[in-house]
Formats: C-alpha cells, sequence, structure tokens
C-alpha cells in the first residue's frame, strides 16, 4: 500500500468566480495526484462580514479588471465561465444563502452528489444569463423550505466559521494537510504553489490525464 | 529573421514584494521567450490613491496571509525574500519615493542599469532589511557592483596616462555592461529632485493607472495587436498562454545556462 492521500480542504461558494475555477483544477487533479479532495460548502458573505474585507468587485477598477481576468482565464482554463448580465444584482443582491444551504445539506445526506451539483450550481450563475440563475436559486429556495433544519443551518455557520479560523478573508481557500503541517492558500493561483507543496507534477489548468477520465 | 519580439511593461516598485517577484521571473524568461521586457519604475502610492484602493496589509487577515504567501514563495520561486522587522514602517512610513525617482533618473540616463539596480534596492528593503529612503542608502548601492575594468572615462591612448589610473579602478572583471560607479550615483542622486524626473515618474505611474492598475505589478502584453494588462506575480502561466510560449514553472531550466 502506498503513502496515504494528502487532505484538500476546499472552502468555497458558488457566488465566486474564482471559487469555480479553483474547484475545476483540484477535480481534474484529483485523479492524479495523491490527494482526497474534501468539498467544504461556505459562505463568501459571512467570511467577508468576519474579516472587514469587502467584494473586490466594490472597487470600480477591480470590476473592470475581474472582468477581464475572468474573460482569459475562461480559455486558459477551458471552463465555460462568463460574467451574469446583471453582475451586481446577481452578487450583492440575490446572493447565495439558500444555494449553500442546499449544497451543505447534500453534503449532509448525499455528499457523493456535492460535486456534480455545486458544478451545475455554477453553471446557472456564472455561465448563463442571470434570469435563469434567478429561477434556479428560488427553485432550491423551495426545496431548501423542505430541509432548512436547524443541522443544516449550523453546519453552514460551522464550515464558513472553519474556513475563517484558517485565516480566510475570501473564497476560495484550499487548506492543504502536507507531513503535518497546515497550509491555507488563497485563490484559483495557487495551484501551482500546491503541487510544489505536495511534491506533485504541475501540468497547468488543465492536465492531460483528465482527458483519461472522460 | 524571425518574427519581432512581445513588448511586455512591467510597472513595479520596489516597495512592493510582488512587484519584485514578478520581475524575477519576467528577467528569467527575458532571455527564453521572444519578448523585449521594458520596466517601468512607478509608485505604489500613487496608483493606490488615484484607484481609491488601499494596501492589503491594512486588513489584518490579509497581512497574516502576505506574511505566510511570501515565506512559501520564496521557496518556490528560490527569491531571498523576507519580510522586513518593522513592515507597517517600511511600508507606510517610509515609502520609496526616492528610490523610485532614483530608477526612473536611472531609466533616463543609464537603462542599460535598471534591472541591476532595481534587484539591489530590492535586496535592501526586502530581503536584508535595510533603508532605501536615505541618500546613504542610494550611494550604498555601487560597492555592490564591480566597477569595469574600461570606465566611461577611459580616454587614455598611452602607457604613461594608464599608469595614472587610481589602482580601485584596474579591472578585476572586465564586464560589457559596467557597474555603477560612485561618481555615477552622485549625478543621479543630483537629479532626483528635477522636474524632469519628478515628472517621469508621475507620468509612469499615470499610464500604469491608464491600463487600469489598482496596485502593482502589472505586466502590460502588446501581441497581436492587442493589449493585456496582468495584474500580480500570479498571472506568468497566464501570460505565457497568451505569448504562445511554454510555461516552465517560476525557475526555468534555461536560467541556469545563462549565468
Amino acid at each position: 500500500m502506498g503513502p496515504l492521500p494528502r487532505t484538500l480542504e476546499l472552502f468555497y461558494d458558488v457566488l465566486s468566480p474564482y471559487s469555480w475555477l479553483g474547484f475545476e483544477v483540484l477535480c481534474r487533479y484529483q485523479n492524479i495526484w495523491n490527494i482526497k479532495l474534501q468539498l467544504r460548502p461556505s459562505l463568501i458573505a459571512g467570511i467577508m462580514k468576519d474579516s472587514g474585507n469587502k467584494p473586490p468587485a466594490l472597487l470600480p477598477r477591480k470590476a473592470q479588471y475581474l472582468s477581464q481576468d475572468i474573460k482569459l482565464l475562461r480559455q486558459h482554463f477551458q471552463i465555460p465561465i462568463q460574467f451574469p448580465k446583471d453582475f451586481f444584482s446577481v452578487i450583492l443582491e440575490k446572493g447565495s444563502l439558500s444555494a449553500m444551504r442546499f449544497l451543505t445539506a447534500l453534503s449532509l445526506e448525499h455528499p457523493e452528489m456535492l460535486e456534480k451539483v455545486s458544478r451545475e450550481l455554477w453553471m446557472r450563475v456564472w455561465s448563463r444569463a442571470a434570469e435563469k440563475a434567478g429561477m434556479t436559486i428560488e427553485q432550491a429556495q423551495g426545496i431548501l423550505e423542505k430541509i432548512s433544519t436547524p443541522k443544516v443551518r449550523n453546519q453552514l455557520k460551522e464550515t464558513t466559521e472553519a474556513a475563517c479560523r484558517y485565516g480566510a478573508f475570501g473564497l476560495p481557500i484550499t487548506v492543504a494537510h502536507v507531513d503535518g503541517q497546515t497550509h491555507m492558500l488563497f485563490g484559483s493561483d495557487r495551484m501551482e504553489l500546491l503541487a510544489y507543496l505536495l511534491g506533485e507534477k504541475w501540468m497547468g489548468p488543465v492536465p492531460p490525464a483528465m482527458n483519461a477520465r472522460l
């Protein structure tokens, strides 16, 4: 039997575009590297509040940059990500509380579905028009009313607090447990550094072996 | 003749640790990729003011993260970067105005020295925790560079004149690109408060702002008639993708061949 897989915790929110990018890269590498990927649905709004940080999009030049950055990373990462038509409405007003409670419930009841459903929620918020995203979040809300128990609400709160204790001021964060040490890496652009820490090979955001998995 | 090199403008400030990381990566790749690297000394304080942004270190959790991130990147990038003891004083109180004016003056008078001197300023503030604001700090820079055998005032034709050359100038390491002499440093230091130099730094900083900067470093890549502004030291793999070049990590193998 080989060495034990190293645990990576990915704290993410479907409202966060860079969370989607980080998520897909780690999903691609989970069958290449010796790692165990644990998905941790969290609330970015809670992390912002707790850390005193603000969404970058509130600064005009950062909002402009974000938009360009996502356009380029779409091609480089090969993820069909695009800004919703009404970006501010989606991010700042609609939010993601219901969606993240939904994923939390899933993590408790059907964790094996967490990857696919998280991806589907990103596809709806960050790949199609805002109207469709709105409908989906309301649909999720309908489902959620049936499962919005204190247990689910508390679990989301605890996961978000865990991210804060790791030092999060935004999402995504990847917490890597390697050789008895814990490293918190922020963003979707620390994956090559993660490879370095794991002693694994970095093959870019679209590693060749991914095709073999399909 | 092959395709024309693509111009990359690197806007940086020696006060910015991530600027050092981005700088070294681009310096390593400038002889590997088909690029022309143009260094653009800028003032990060000016960019913050103009964009309405704030230094990330002002948020406690970001300051904490920065410190860890730099420790890890030090190893990964193989750059001897470390936080100064009194980080807040260095960044927020002392700043980098004279240092960046000095580099601006250098960019106008001796652009071929810009890379080496920029690196030495980073080594002072971001590796050895030394001052970069006092004139003495600037004048200490030439001691780091070996004087070339041939100095610019070497016009002696006769053996007799050669005998009069001060011993310190006799060449031990003949280099094509001379290190800076104390005389040169002094001369440039005298120029840093001139309107020409102050305006040039202001214009370069404004150019970064027009490209959309809200911090540093920014790399502006001119590729196939398009202009791309990339922020941070962590967009170099994306830059390689845009240039159609190969990314070999922050410490590419060919770098060793250059030394």
